[in-house]
């Protein structure tokens, strides 16, 4: 009898798991099946509209002709740099300016914050932030990239929320044995931080990264634009590079996207749980 | 910053304040530290306030100096139709795109919590995370050649295959159809975003104390009706929180819309921003005046919907979003 009662729930849960799997299975493939689709065409010769597993006609000449295209490698070391200089900055622009917001006895610490915090609330516009980066002559331009992302209030404060956790004893402690704001700074708040850092810095590489509508907007020179608007106007504009390899148009595009996340997809599965602790420090406070 | 003569420490001792300037004196290190966030947050936010005048002047640049022309640019943006097809575009877009993300993300990370296996789960999250590191750019392209109508589209070739459309014609150009651009660009959300929009779910759903499952066990709760009852319930905060949030930022949409729409698709796709970039840069005769004007419009009702939130924020969470 006891035996039965116990039985019994035990049936329901498998028939509930055995759905749930099938469903996950089948969300899961439907987020691969796009992606995938893309690799296995930048791989096969011909361009089919099947789906297959494996290409019908296997070549990397996509690829040697995305590699051998000159006119891609300016919008992909564009990328880099950009990317690297912009998450640099960023950071430096955050974890000051996040140092500075934490210290509640400094007077005007809260005209501060205000001043931050208007920013999200309001802003000037397409056209009027244009012509203040047309006089400072960053229209055409890939520094752009670097000066327009470096500066972000969300990750300003998403930094800020972090050092609050900070004890304030600590500070503290390293006031009285004489330690400057710089040297706390870096002696305390920053050793402490490295999960923060590596978190933010991360937002602020994959943004700079993958930006697109700031080089659409200002940047017309084609030795200034990234490698995401290079390769939009690419697919999209049928901007296709000449090839001495015998590939179809096709190949050639879906080579270029892969080019394009490449880099960050064999970097993903590494830094996959330092941007689930971003997250994490913006919902702390929720 | 108080009033109040006498300060307590953390360590509980009483102290008397020190005069402001002996303050900001010893706060020196401080200031010097914010001054290069000051001097980006002045390039890149402040100044360009100073640019919304040209709301009130005619200004084609490189032509002649700005003049004065009065609310003339708000009278004729308010009477021009293209204009407010993208303001009603904007709301609609961004709301529903906003609702069906999140509920798609609350049911996925309601049953991705119930999935026992922790290398299932761990890797499914790992799949479903993907899409939001990838720009919008390389989304455009994915799918443009996904949806393709020429020989290469899967979707069309399978539909041609399968017999839905005629084999010889020339199959359907969903992103240039005003009656298939808003359910594929809302399919797109969906598949960029579900996945990423679940971390904050997942967060809240392993606080759940788990005294609450076990004494809906007592009480003979089955799967679903644990989900129905104990789940839900203790999500529903964070997802007022989350819908809030978001709703405040719903004037900002412009690169998903900019990667994806093309000029058969303006009336069911142009929104606030990218009427604003097409008149300042894709007309033979820019009106700066006149885009700024537009630009102005819609910062106001952003700050509008940003003050709205953070007032129904504190209603029903006692805590700003601001």
């Amino acid at each position: 009898m006891a035996k039965e009662v116990s039985s019994k729930p035990k049936q329901k849960l498998h028939v509930f798991d055995i759905v749930n799997y099938i469903v996950f299975i089948i969300i899961g493939l439907c987020i691969l099946v796009p992606i995938w689709k893309v690799l296995i065409d930048s791989l096969n010769r011909v361009g089919v509209y099947q789906f297959q597993l494996w290409p019908s006609q296997f070549t990397l000449d996509g690829y040697r002709t995305i590699i051998e295209t000159t006119a891609l490698y300016r919008p992909f070391i564009n990328s880099i740099i950009t990317t690297v200089l912009g998450t640099l900055l960023g950071l430096v622009l955050s974890t000051l300016g996040g140092y500075v917001l934490v210290q509640f006895d400094m007077p005007g610490r809260n005209f501060l914050a205000y001043l931050l915090l208007f920013t999200m609330i309001f802003s000037g516009g397409m056209i009027p932030e244009y012509l203040v980066m047309k006089k400072l002559g960053l229209v055409n331009s890939m520094w752009i990239l670097v000066v327009k992302h470096g500066m972000n209030v969300y990750n300003l404060v998403l930094m800020r929320n972090f050092f609050e956790g900070i004890p304030a004893s600590l500070y503290e402690a390293a006031k009285i044995d004489g330690c400057s704001p710089m040297g706390i700074f870096f002696k305390i708040v920053l050793p402490l931080s490295k999960a923060a850092l590596a978190s933010i810095g991360l937002m602020f590489a994959v943004t700079v990264w993958n930006d697109y509508s700031t080089v659409q907007i200002y940047i017309t020179d084609p030795n200034q634009t990234n490698f995401q608007y290079k390769l939009r106007t690419m697919v999209m504009d049928g901007d296709t590079p000449t090839t001495s390899y015998n590939v179809s148009q096709t190949t050639l595009f879906n080579a270029g996207i892969i080019a394009a996340i490449l880099p960050f997809m064999i970097l993903y599965p590494f830094l996959q749980k330092y941007f689930v602790t971003g997250v994490n420090i913006g919902a702390v406070k929720e | 910053m108080s009033k109040k003569k006498e300060v307590i420490t953390s360590g509980g001792v009483v102290v008397r304040e020190k005069p402001l300037k002996l303050r900001i004196w010893n706060n020196r290190g401080y200031y010097i530290m914010f001054i290069p966030v000051l001097v980006f947050l002045i390039i890149i936010h402040y100044w360009p306030l100073l640019g919304i005048r040209y709301s009130f002047f005619d200004y084609y640049p490189g032509r002649q100096a700005p003049t004065y022309v009065g609310f003339k640019h708000f009278q004729s943006m308010f009477k021009t139709a293209a204009f407010w097809t993208s303001f009603k575009n904007t709301l609609e877009l961004s709301v529903i795109k906003l609702i069906i993300t999140t509920v798609s993300s609350v049911v996925v990370s309601i049953f991705l919590n119930e999935m026992g296996n922790l290398l299932a789960k761990k890797s499914l999250q790992t799949i479903i995370y993907l899409p939001h590191f990838m720009s919008w750019a390389v989304v455009a392209s994915i799918f443009s050649l996904f949806l393709s109508p020429s020989s290469t589209g899967l979707v069309n070739g399978m539909l041609k295959s399968w017999g839905v459309i005629d084999p010889n014609g020339q199959g359907i150009y969903f992103l240039a159809s005003k009656d298939w651009w808003r359910p594929i660009f809302y399919i797109i959300n969906i598949w960029k975003e579900t996945g990423w929009g679940t971390i904050i779910f997942l967060a809240t759903l392993s606080g759940i104390n788990p005294e609450l499952y076990e004494a809906a066990d007592i009480d003979g709760a089955t799967r679903m009706q644990k989900i129905r009852y104990v789940t839900v319930p203790a999500l529903m905060n964070t997802i007022i929180t989350v819908l809030i949030l978001n709703l405040a930022k719903v004037m900002n949409m412009f690169e998903s819309v900019f990667v994806l729409y093309n000029s058969n698709v303006y009336d069911v796709s142009d929104v606030v921003s990218t009427y604003i970039y097409r008149q300042s840069f894709a007309v033979a005769r820019p009106n700066y005046g006149y885009s700024t004007a537009v630009g102005l419009f819609k910062s106001l009702v952003g700050c509008f919907l940003v003050l709205v939130c953070n007032w129904a924020s504190k209603k029903t969470r006692g805590r700003g979003i601001i």
